[in-house]
């Protein structure tokens, strides 16, 4: 019932300020990128509620439970990202004239095969990260009340649709605008209840992590993915029929779903592909990547993947289209910086306390879940239930602003740039996208979410980055180049995360560089597309192609070849 | 209302979605620069490639930086402030008022560029 509480007035607001943006709605432009009328504060508060995702509401505290403190690496990657765009992309994108990152592509190159496939590009990154956002928000609503996964699945999806197709970009703005101070408020409030209302040996424990070695109470633990467990001794359990039993050593698979009660002093098994809880590798403010045994390589790749990954998301490259022109666009990304820093201050505080109160989770595979599950720990009456209440809105709004701006992008790539039409192929296409969206996302519950937003990231910064980095700053590049650079970006990345998934476990700094492939696909693709374009030879207006963007509006004389 | 209302054209639904899709979609033209502005284009290029660069570095070294001192010296992880090991702190409050001053450094100069 808390959820129904919880989650009803968001959908609810949201939809309201959706049909708010219908009034004003005439032309594709209006729908795309809300006739670029959003001052700057407005939309780098879009910006961050888009940006502010089910992965750093939710993610990054189940991370440091997971992986330990070296995985709030993840929201300084996410936030550096906006430095990068900041320098090298917001002015001049916005000064393009384009409505979308195919536009873009298209106007500097002139090229309509790499129109075609940029907005492929668009589809794959769209989808990778979509429908984690809707298998999230099934996961939660289902871990805080009764309802079964489906149930989250199609009211996001429902509700994310209805409000774009009627308000489109104007309505996603004020959503998101509004869900980033939400946000911000239900994530805050509730942190600093928890370290306020924790009991003194709590906190000095969560600054003090000592290795997670034996139960020290009777622990159900729930499974909610597969998992594969390495008891190292003889481990007491409990039977369905309520009999203590004794486990031999060995590795013993887990499936979703399952539930196993270890005994009071049992000790506690390891999990394949974890940092052991608290141990000295989780105090350790590095990631290491696959247990590959190199920190500083494994924490420099996330680094990589995030930043780069983050100047080529489609959904917040279309955000700074909104902007009326290239200044206001350059002041968008600076105050998001400011915005994101504030809340990515808290993530880590829900991580520690997590690895106190709720260690079970690491073995149940359900870290991300460890947000909503800590007020419970902390008081089981009123209090707690009002706190579970608000992170689990929170959360829910998270997956709506994120999976609006997804939504809206993956439906542009289609309506707009594979298939053009009007207004009104665009409203059907949000249906026809959002659909697919939840059909894809109901039999996912079992993929690894982070997988999936990885993989959105180092795509983005395999193919979008370089395009735009060479596209905006270097006159030399040629459409011929930018097409195989892309193509290699995309297929270098995904094969090898492909690879990581189903192939064999390589171990040592390959593994790393197998399941993070960042490190040398992004170097591929910005050499293959500047080797190919010196191949070639760039048309005589690609110089002024180039030097266009970086004009300042107001100091234009004529607007020769330029459209908007 | 103290403005007269503005005009506007009167034309049917179908025509004026004709009009917008036509707009929206138009051919590519070939990008052409007064030169006037080629020229204060090309400065404006080159002055922010400039200034560009060295706020990248500024962050490449933050980014890249921070996880080699904390490999180098893991001493940081039992030194305590307040309780908590400092290459905690450094790894999750420090990083943010860095990042923020870079940017806010980063916008003033790229706009006083433009400006001139």
């Amino acid at each position: 019932m808390v959820a129904a509480f919880a989650v009803a007035p968001v959908v609810l607001v949201t939809l309201l300020i959706g049909l708010r943006g219908v009034a004003a709605m005439r032309s594709t432009s209006d729908f795309l990128v809300a006739s670029r009328r959003i001052s700057p504060l407005l939309n780098s508060a879009a910006v961050s509620g888009e940006y502010l995702s089910a992965a750093s509401f939710l993610g990054v505290a189940g991370l440091v439970v997971k992986d330990g403190i070296g995985a709030l690496w993840y929201p300084v990657g996410f936030t550096a990202g906006y430095i990068a765009m900041l320098v090298l992309v917001a002015a001049p994108m916005r000064r393009s004239g384009a409505l979308t990152v195919p536009d873009f592509a298209e106007a500097r190159l002139a090229s309509p095969a790499l129109r075609r496939i940029a907005a492929v590009v668009v589809l794959v990154i769209g989808t990778l990260y979509l429908v984690p956002q809707f298998r999230t928000a099934g996961l939660v609503l289902s871990a805080v009340s009764n309802t079964p996964y489906w149930v989250g699945v199609v009211i996001s999806g429902t509700a994310v649709s209805i409000t774009l197709a009627l308000g489109g970009m104007r309505a996603a703005t004020y959503v998101q605008a509004f869900q980033f101070f939400l946000k911000l408020l239900l994530f805050i409030v509730p942190a600093i209840w928890l370290v306020v209302h924790v009991n003194a040996a709590v906190r000095l424990d969560a600054v003090h992590p000592v290795e997670f070695t034996h139960f020290t109470r009777e622990t159900p633990v729930d499974f909610e993915v597969d998992v594969t467990l390495e008891l190292r001794e003889p481990t007491g359990i409990r039977t369905a029929e309520g009999m203590a039993t004794t486990l031999p050593p060995g590795e013993l698979t887990m499936k979703a779903g399952r539930r196993l009660v270890f005994l009071d002093g049992a000790p506690v098994p390891g999990v394949r592909g974890g940092a052991p809880l608290g141990g000295p590798d989780w105090k350790r403010p590095l990631l290491d990547l696959e247990d590959a045994g190199y920190p500083l390589l494994g924490t420099w790749a996330l680094l990589i993947a995030t930043m780069l990954g983050t100047m080529g998301l489609p959904h917040v490259l279309m955000r700074f289209h909104t902007s009326p022109d290239g200044r206001a666009a350059r002041k968008t990304a600076a105050i998001t910086v400011a915005l994101l820093s504030v809340f990515y201050f808290f993530p880590g505080i829900y991580g520690v306390l997590g690895r106190v109160l709720v260690p079970e989770l690491y073995l149940s595979g359900a870290t991300d879940t460890v947000v909503v599950a800590l007020p419970a720990q902390v008081d089981t009456g009123l209090a707690g239930t009002t706190f579970t209440a608000l992170l689990t809105a929170g959360a829910f709004a998270a997956f709506l602003a994120t999976s609006l701006g997804l939504l809206l992008v993956v439906s542009g790539a289609i309506a707009h740039d594979l298939m053009p039409g009007g207004l009104r192929r665009l409203r059907i296409t949000v249906f026809v996208a959002a659909a697919v969206m939840v059909l894809l996302a109901l039999p996912s519950t079992r993929i690894d979410a982070g997988v999936l937003v990885t993989w959105g990231f180092t795509v983005a910064a395999s193919t979008f980055c370089p395009l735009l980095v060479l596209g905006i700053w270097w006159p030399r590049l040629t459409a011929a180049g930018a097409i195989s650079g892309v193509l290699a970006g995309l297929l270098s990345s995904s094969g090898a995360i492909i690879a990581a998934l189903i192939g064999p476990g390589l171990g040592g700094w390959l593994s790393i560089l197998v399941a993070q492939p960042a490190p040398w696909t992004v170097p591929l693709a910005f050499a293959i597309m500047v080797v190919v374009s010196l191949r070639g030879r760039p048309p005589a207006w690609s110089r002024a192609a180039m030097l266009r963007l970086h004009l300042d509006e107001e100091h234009h004389s004529t607007r020769l070849g330029h459209r908007s | 209302m103290s403005k007269a209302p503005k005009r506007v054209a009167v034309m049917s639904p179908q025509t004026r979605l004709a009009h917008s899709r036509r707009r929206a979609r138009g051919r590519w033209r070939v990008p052409q620069l007064h030169p006037d502005d080629a020229e204060r284009a090309l400065a404006l290029y080159q002055a922010q490639r400039r200034k560009g660069v060295l706020a990248l570095v500024l962050m490449f070294v933050l980014l890249a930086g921070l996880p080699m001192l904390f490999s180098l010296w893991p001493s940081l992880d039992s030194l305590r402030l307040l309780g908590i090991p400092v290459s905690w702190l450094m790894l999750a409050v420090l990083p943010y008022p860095v990042m923020v001053l870079i940017a806010w450094w980063q916008l003033r100069r790229a706009e006083r560029i433009e400006a001139g």
